[in-house]
């Protein structure tokens, strides 16, 4: 199984939704404290190596966070640690890059997703307690969500109502937003520490996973919310990220501050399926494939992405 | 409702200029724009037919709402910023309209300006209303990703125990000093005065001192004292504050060495980590790479011949994992490297590898290129092809047949009967999804027992049947009981036909079991 060795700590990996082999990595330098930030973009080959970079940005500032766009193949955007988002187009040269960069956050921005069912949009989630809405050839945000009282970690669309989308955050809730009302729709406080991510099941459009630094990951439905669907117990340490599988309704991939990557199928009674521990150090980005079904890809802040097909060991050559 | 067919709805805000792509038929817009339509959101309404799953459909909890007015009443929580208010009672599982109306019921001076209330101007409201300086009160150090509020109170007390720990030791120091000084210049005056006094006997032995002359003695002694109690007084002030400069300079320099000192010895750990875990380290390193590992650039090729300057300055960075957890730690054990980044912040000191980067866009009009491949649909729109497997393919493509040995893509678990399970949105018959699909129905095996359970007929004979069949009695049993319901009238040629699929099935599962 490839891997590729990135110069800074790797914060964020997303696989292209346009060519399987394509994936992009955000990384940032000294931990992301202080530093500069890069964006990879890496093709998978079928001999050796098995990863190359094809193109690479710098960055002033820590790039947390990198999503494709859902209408343009070549087009990544990326939440930069100065409180910018910055648009690149993997086709321009790269002297021609970025081709937008948007002021708009007061604070880091931690995370962006782009709608994938509307695919003119994108959200962005940042430190500074809101949540934006970006259109690509709009030059300004569209709406800010300013609600949550503490740092927001991530935005996500709902996969099947491109309006809806859901934001966890440090404030220890969950909210349900629709972009048709001016404020969130729901607020469920799901757990008793910070809320570090939270993803949408894709053949279930009303359930929906968070995890916390609090160790556990929940799954919520959003139509009986006060009490969870399912506790996934067996991280060491704080969960940092979740996905849901978007080719099996009950599998979710998550990665923790223990290094491992775990699978997890929340409607079975022995909910953790399959663990990986090749990470040394904080395993902090994942991502599932939705053209190839079982490839994974994730990164940590050992300055490793590991791209691996489910059940194979991400370590073995 | 005006238009009921017009998608998209006109909302209050200004969204519409994003075009809604019409390929999601979702149910929810008709109802949000009745909802929209009415202008208070707080109870929302169970018009047409689906209300929106994502809104909270319950009535407002009165019990709920009567303890937020008494939280809410609390003269320390009247203190507080609104934003923690709400935010606790968002902790305590308030639904947002509950919030609201507790906030209305209590008496409170400075308004609740949460915008939810009013959707005309919803987007100013609702970025334009918190005050930043609440916000911003609350955040602490930037990065540090462990739970704030716990680091924040210790950093409080640890503060305020060393400010108190500074005052008191300064005023102790400056106590002692003073004394020190006091006593010297105390007896160092009496010793003049006893002087003055030897004098003035003498002077007054040589020539009769009148009284009048001593009294002139005696006042210019006295104010002589008073000036000198003065000035030892104001001496006195100024050694005070400068002992106390002193001792606060003292202090920080003290703080500069110890800390000065745990770096020193964090280096030197380092560096005997460094010095014990390099050959493990290393070939750890062999086995990790060993399988075609690429760098960015051609230089960092020498890593994999070992060469050991790479190694030690890696190493350092990324330093190996530490030792052993802590026991139960709520904090993750961070890098050694992480932690030295982290106080070289806190001193003050930027660290050496950041490059001045401009990464402004070269042209902010930039148009995007064409896209040269349309958006495929997502695997949970069904309608794509599947994507067959392809043994000849690249590795990725190359489905793992253990990864869908995970045990629990079996019938038994499919048949819980999740109770959340929307059926709609992942029929059996998706092609693309390689889940449990319900098998076809078996092809009749014994077309005698498919009639005889049509038909009603006498027990014994299907018994009979059932015995020639399989010596099993557990098979007789369940057949009787398929026979029986079948006998007393199913509802239908549907039940019928479930019960012979369950016969069937048992049929062959039994017929295996038997070979």
């Amino acid at each position: 199984m490839p891997v590729f060795k990135a110069p800074f700590n790797g914060y964020s990996v997303k696989f292209s939704p346009f060519y399987e082999s394509r994936l992009a990595v955000a990384t940032a330098q000294n931990f992301g404290i202080l530093g500069n930030g890069k964006i990879h973009v890496l093709e998978l080959s079928p001999g050796l190596p098995g990863v190359t970079e094809s193109v690479s940005f710098d960055t002033a500032d820590a790039v947390y966070d990198v999503s494709w766009s859902e209408s343009h193949d070549s087009v990544l955007v990326a939440a930069v640690g100065d409180g910018s988002v910055k648009i690149y187009d993997t086709a321009l040269p790269p002297p021609s890059n970025p081709i937008r960069s948007f002021q708009e956050h007061a604070r880091e921005v931690h995370s962006v997703d782009y709608n994938p069912t509307r695919r003119d949009s994108f959200l962005t989630a940042s430190w500074d307690d809101t949540v934006k809405l970006w259109a690509m050839d709009r030059p300004a945000s569209i709406r800010t969500f300013k609600e949550h009282a503490y740092c927001v970690y991530q935005a996500v669309w709902n996969p099947k109502h491109g309006d809806v989308f859901a934001s966890a955050s440090g404030d220890c809730t969950l909210r349900i937003w629709d972009v048709r009302e001016p404020g969130s729709t729901m607020i469920i406080p799901g757990h008793d520490f910070e809320i570090l991510s939270c993803d949408w099941n894709k053949y279930d459009d009303c359930v929906l996973a968070t995890s916390s630094v609090d160790k556990t990951i929940k799954v919520w439905d959003v139509r009986s919310y006060r009490a969870p669907l399912a506790v996934l117990n067996g991280h060491g340490y704080a969960v940092r990220k979740v996905k849901f599988s978007p080719h099996r309704r009950s599998l979710i991939a998550s990665c923790s501050y223990d290094m491992s990557v775990c699978l997890w199928d929340y409607m079975v009674e022995d909910a953790l399926v399959g663990r990986y521990d090749h990470h040394t150090e904080f395993a902090v980005g994942i991502d599932m494939s939705v053209l190839v079904e079982g490839l994974m890809a994730s990164t940590g802040w050992d300055e490793l992405v590991y791209v691996w097909q489910q059940g194979m060991d991400p370590r073995a050559s | 409702m005006a238009t009921p067919s017009d998608f998209p709805p006109s909302p209050p805000d200004d969204k519409s200029p994003i075009p809604e792509v019409v390929t999601t038929p979702s149910p929810t817009p008709p109802t949000t724009e009745a909802q929209q339509a009415s202008i208070a959101q707080e109870t929302p309404k169970q018009q047409d037919s689906p209300p929106s799953v994502f809104k909270n459909s319950e009535p407002l909890r009165e019990d709920q709402i009567q303890n937020a007015i008494k939280f809410l009443s609390h003269p320390r929580v009247r203190g507080s910023p609104v934003i923690h208010r709400r935010s606790f009672l968002e902790r305590k599982g308030l639904t947002k309209e509950e919030i609201d109306e507790a906030f209305r019921r209590v008496p409170d001076p400075s308004p609740s300006s949460q915008p939810t209330v009013s959707t005309q101007d919803g987007q100013k409201a609702v970025s334009n209303v918190q005050p930043q300086g609440q916000v911003q009160a609350m955040q602490p150090a930037p990065v540090v990703m462990v739970p704030p509020p716990s680091l924040l109170s210790r950093f409080r007390w640890y503060h305020a125990a060393l400010a108190v720990g500074v005052l008191a030791a300064s005023g102790a120091g400056t106590a002692v000093f003073v004394k020190k000084s006091l006593i010297p210049r105390i007896k160092s005056w009496v010793r003049r005065i006893m002087l003055e006094e030897e004098t003035d006997p003498l002077k007054k032995a040589d020539a009769k001192p009148s009284l009048a002359e001593e009294a002139v003695a005696a006042a210019k002694a006295a104010s002589a004292a008073a000036s000198d109690v003065a000035r030892v007084s104001q001496e006195l002030m100024i050694t005070k504050s400068e002992e106390r400069k002193y001792f606060e300079d003292l202090t920080r320099l003290l703080g500069v060495q110890v800390q000065e000192m745990k770096s020193l010895s964090n280096n030197i750990r380092n560096l005997e980590g460094n010095y014990n875990n390099l050959p493990k380290v290393y070939s750890a390193d062999q086995e990790v790479y060993g399988g075609g590992l690429v760098k960015t650039s051609a230089e960092r090729r020498s890593y994999a011949n070992g060469s050991n300057i790479d190694y030690d300055t890696r190493s350092a960075r990324s330093a190996s994992p530490p030792p052993a957890p802590p026991a139960d730690s709520s904090m993750p054990p961070h890098p050694k490297s992480y932690m030295d980044i982290m106080s070289m912040i806190q001193r003050g000191e930027k660290p050496s590898n950041i490059r001045e980067i401009n990464d402004m866009p070269p042209n902010p009009n930039q148009q995007l290129s064409n896209s040269r491949i349309a958006p495929k649909t997502k695997p949970w729109d069904y309608g794509q092809a599947p994507q067959e497997e392809n043994a000849n393919g690249p590795w990725w493509q190359q489905k793992n047949p253990r990864s869908t040995d995970f045990g629990y893509e079996t019938t038994a678990s499919r048949s819980i009967g999740i109770p959340n399970e929307t059926n709609t949105m992942e029929p059996a018959a998706l092609p693309r999804q390689r889940s449990w699909v319900p098998p076809q129905p078996p092809p009749v095996v014994m077309t005698e027992a498919a009639e005889a359970i049509r038909l009603p007929k006498p027990q014994a004979k299907i018994d009979q049947e059932a015995a020639a069949s399989d010596d099993q009695s557990g098979v007789s049993d369940e057949l009787q009981k398929i026979n029986k319901f079948s006998e007393t009238g199913g509802d239908g040629s549907g039940n019928l036909q479930i019960t012979e699929i369950q016969e069937e099935r048992e049929q062959q599962q039994f017929s295996q079991e038997g070979n």
